[in-house]
């Protein structure tokens, strides 16, 4: 895997040789998804890092792998991107410690807490040294991803003490007070914690607990073949069944050198654009839902159980699982199928549209949706911010523009750009955004070729990085296959970011207005918690 | 201006729809038999994700949407514990979710059912035997009734349901 860089340089590449200099570029490898990998010592990364970020590198994901680096037993991979290329330090800890980016890159804050719960790396300089993923019941010192501990039950305290119970972020002042709510909420959602502070009616803080559903996901995948680690792919996140899927076998069809069929990926690109149309249409409804205009939710909602019901009729299953798999499609959609799905697209247009004039001439809802929940778009690049929610407020990415893979290179997405950042501005977004999956689902029927929809090339050893653009933005996967088994599965959904914006966009806002908001990013617990 | 008492005789302007599901109905006319007779016309169900991937919620909520509406047949999702019969859980119960379980069951009153939803919550699922997990949710509170799938359509649930108002009748 090992490369010499491009005639034309990528952002990555310039800054492997302008930042971190010497030997670097010697010693940069690029991967098979074309994200150049440089292991960094401890005093390159400190001084690289701030440059890094003034050259407006957005640290996407960051996560610890054992057994990588030579040198050490932990390396921490710090994934960043920039205008379409892919840069990952690789920072071999010694005694598991490693100095804190999170002043530097804020969307560093979560997973050093995840690095720490996970493997017991301690992070230097870090101000929040609660734990994230492991709640209180977990014992102290307990870290799940070290390869050391089997997937195994455990034993977890029963009883916590008042002094360990969690510290929420204390706010004071006269007429300050907490609304506390949650893991278990009024409706039919997951399960998180949300602490308001509020000033009389005005929410002037919250903060966000998470995590609840933490599933083990990672731990889980570990050591199984890459074929079984497909049903834990698709469990990540149930809406974003089939983006998490396409990532996962992305990533494994790249360490493999596999060649996808293009009728597969024609296929794959559909069911992911109907996941998107399903997606959004649940999101229109529910913000409808939201603000008590029942005529416009019914609508979408009718809309999206047809959606589910073409789903089943195509795959056997209304989330469109057990079709992705690694190599193509589990199985080819007839001819007449497809046709059938292009004619019914046609008049879910027509009815999408009907829906959206009612919702859009109705003031009562304008009133609600407009100047609520704003997401500035200052946040976008720290927090990386993503998908839709990041399009609503002026932010231009999009995976499927910015990492084309499959056919998005061929059949490339239009958005309307909007700067609003408030929840009538992603209402928008996400309108437009369903309207142009329906036209990406016609044109690709109208052009898939024939031909086999799964390649038999084995699965190899190696290790890749792999980008999808689900319904809620960015979702991205690292795996590595050691052995012909899972060594590892790093994966962080869009939703893991996005929460971060809730907890800006919320404050200022009335508490009445939260579900609103909330509804408007539509994030997955499920997919953040994993 | 619309004459009230020409809407009450005259025939009804909108069409039965097209789409209309005669297995739903069916169970929906079963189900709704059972609970006028032993819920007093309504059942109260209290939804509870105890460490689900969410796809259970979505099909759960979709029984609210126009094409089953399950409230025609006596069944609400009610807000809190307080005013539910049922309990339905989805997902393998995590231990970062074990104390709200508990703590939901015992807010219900009494007389209490629990219904475990989808293959996770009926003994673990993908999870069984892993750090994170309790197991399936008979791990953690008395299960009635188990509704396996992944997840169970709606559908599912709603013959799971008729199930238990059944076998409610014979045992209590």
């Amino acid at each position: 895997m090992t490369g010499t860089l491009p005639h034309r340089e990528d952002a990555a590449s310039k800054a492997i040789r302008e930042v971190l200099g010497g030997d670097a570029p010697a010693r940069a490898t690029r991967g098979p998804g074309g994200e150049w990998y440089v292991p960094v010592d401890k005093s390159s990364f400190e001084r690289a890092i701030p440059e890094i970020a003034a050259r407006k590198f957005v640290l996407i994901s960051l996560f610890c792998v054992e057994g990588f680096s030579p040198e050490s037993r932990h390396s921490l991979l710090y994934v960043l991107e920039r205008k379409g290329s892919i840069l990952v330090l690789v920072r071999a800890v010694a005694g598991g410690q490693a100095t804190s980016v999170a002043t530097i890159f804020p969307s560093a804050a979560w997973p050093e807490r995840e690095c720490r719960d996970g493997f017991g790396i301690g992070f230097t300089g870090t101000s929040d040294t609660r734990r994230l993923l492991l709640h209180e019941p977990y014992p102290k010192d307990f870290h799940p991803l070290d390869k050391a501990f089997t997937n195994a039950p455990i034993v977890t305290n029963d009883d916590v003490p008042a002094a360990d119970e969690y510290p929420f972020k204390a706010m004071t002042g006269e007429g300050v007070y907490q609304v506390a709510v949650g893991p278990v909420h009024a409706g039919i959602i997951e399960p998180g914690h949300f602490r308001f502070s509020v000033i009389g009616e005005t929410v002037f803080n919250l903060e966000i607990r998470m995590f609840y559903t933490h599933r083990g996901i990672e731990k889980l995948a570990e050591g199984k073949s890459t074929e079984d680690c497909v049903k834990v792919a698709e469990a990540v996140s149930g809406d974003e069944s089939v983006a998490n899927v396409t990532s996962f076998c992305m990533a494994v069809e790249r360490l493999s050198g596999i060649t996808v069929p293009d009728r597969a990926w024609y296929l794959r690109t559909i069911l992911c654009e109907l996941e998107r149309c399903c997606s959004h249409l649940g999101d229109e409804a529910g913000m409808l839902t939201d603000v008590a205009f029942a005529l416009g939710s019914s609508q979408f909602s009718v809309l999206r159980e047809e959606v589910f019901r073409k789903n089943a009729e195509l795959t056997g299953s209304r989330f469109l699982r057990g079709m992705t798999c690694i190599g193509g499609v589990s199985r080819d959609i007839p001819r007449d199928r497809l046709a059938d799905l292009a004619e019914f697209v046609g008049q879910l247009r027509k009815r999408f549209r009907v829906g959206l004039s009612i919702v859009l001439s109705t003031p009562s809802v304008i009133d609600r949706f407009s100047t609520t929940g704003v997401v500035k778009r200052e946040l976008l690049r720290p927090l990386n911010i993503t998908g839709p929610v990041a399009r609503a407020s002026g932010g231009r990415v999009d995976v499927r523009l910015d990492h084309p893979y499959g056919v998005y290179d061929r059949f490339v997405p239009v958005h309307t750009p909007i700067a609003d950042g408030d929840v009538l501005a992603r209402f928008t977004v996400k309108a437009q955004e369903f309207l142009d999956s329906l036209d990406l689902i016609e044109r690709l029927i109208a052009a898939i070729p024939e031909g086999p929809v799964q390649s038999n090339e084995p699965v190899r050893d190696g290790y890749a990085l792999a980008l999808v653009e689900s319904a809620r933005g960015q979702n991205l996967c690292w795996v590595r296959v050691k052995d012909g088994r899972i060594d590892r599965y790093k994966v962080r959904t869009a939703s893991y970011c996005n929460w971060l914006a809730i907890e800006h966009a919320v404050p200022g806002n009335i508490v009445a207005d939260f579900p609103v908001i909330n509804k408007s990013m539509n994030l997955s617990y499920a997919g953040t918690d994993m | 201006m619309v004459n009230a008492f020409s809407c009450l005789v005259k025939r009804k302007v909108t069409d039965e729809h097209p789409a209309k599901n005669e297995e739903i109905e069916k169970l929906g006319a079963e189900i709704k038999r059972e609970i006028d007779a032993r819920f007093g016309r309504s059942l109260a169900i209290r939804e509870l994700d105890a460490g689900s991937d969410n796809a259970a919620e979505i099909e759960i909520n979709n029984l609210s949407n126009a094409y089953y509406d399950v409230e025609r047949f006596g069944i609400a999702f009610v807000a809190s514990p307080r005013h539910a019969d049922v309990l339905l859980v989805t997902g393998a119960v995590t231990h970062n979710m074990e104390i709200a379980v508990k703590k939901t069951y015992d807010a219900m009153p009494f007389p209490k059912f629990v219904v475990a939803a989808g293959d996770d919550a009926c003994d673990g699922g993908i999870y069984k035997g892993t750090y994170a997990v309790l197991g399936g949710v008979d791990k953690v509170l008395p299960v009635d009734l188990i509704i396996p799938g992944n997840p169970p359509t709606p559908a599912q649930i709603l013959a799971g349901l008729l199930a238990l108002m059944k076998n409610a009748g014979k045992t209590r």
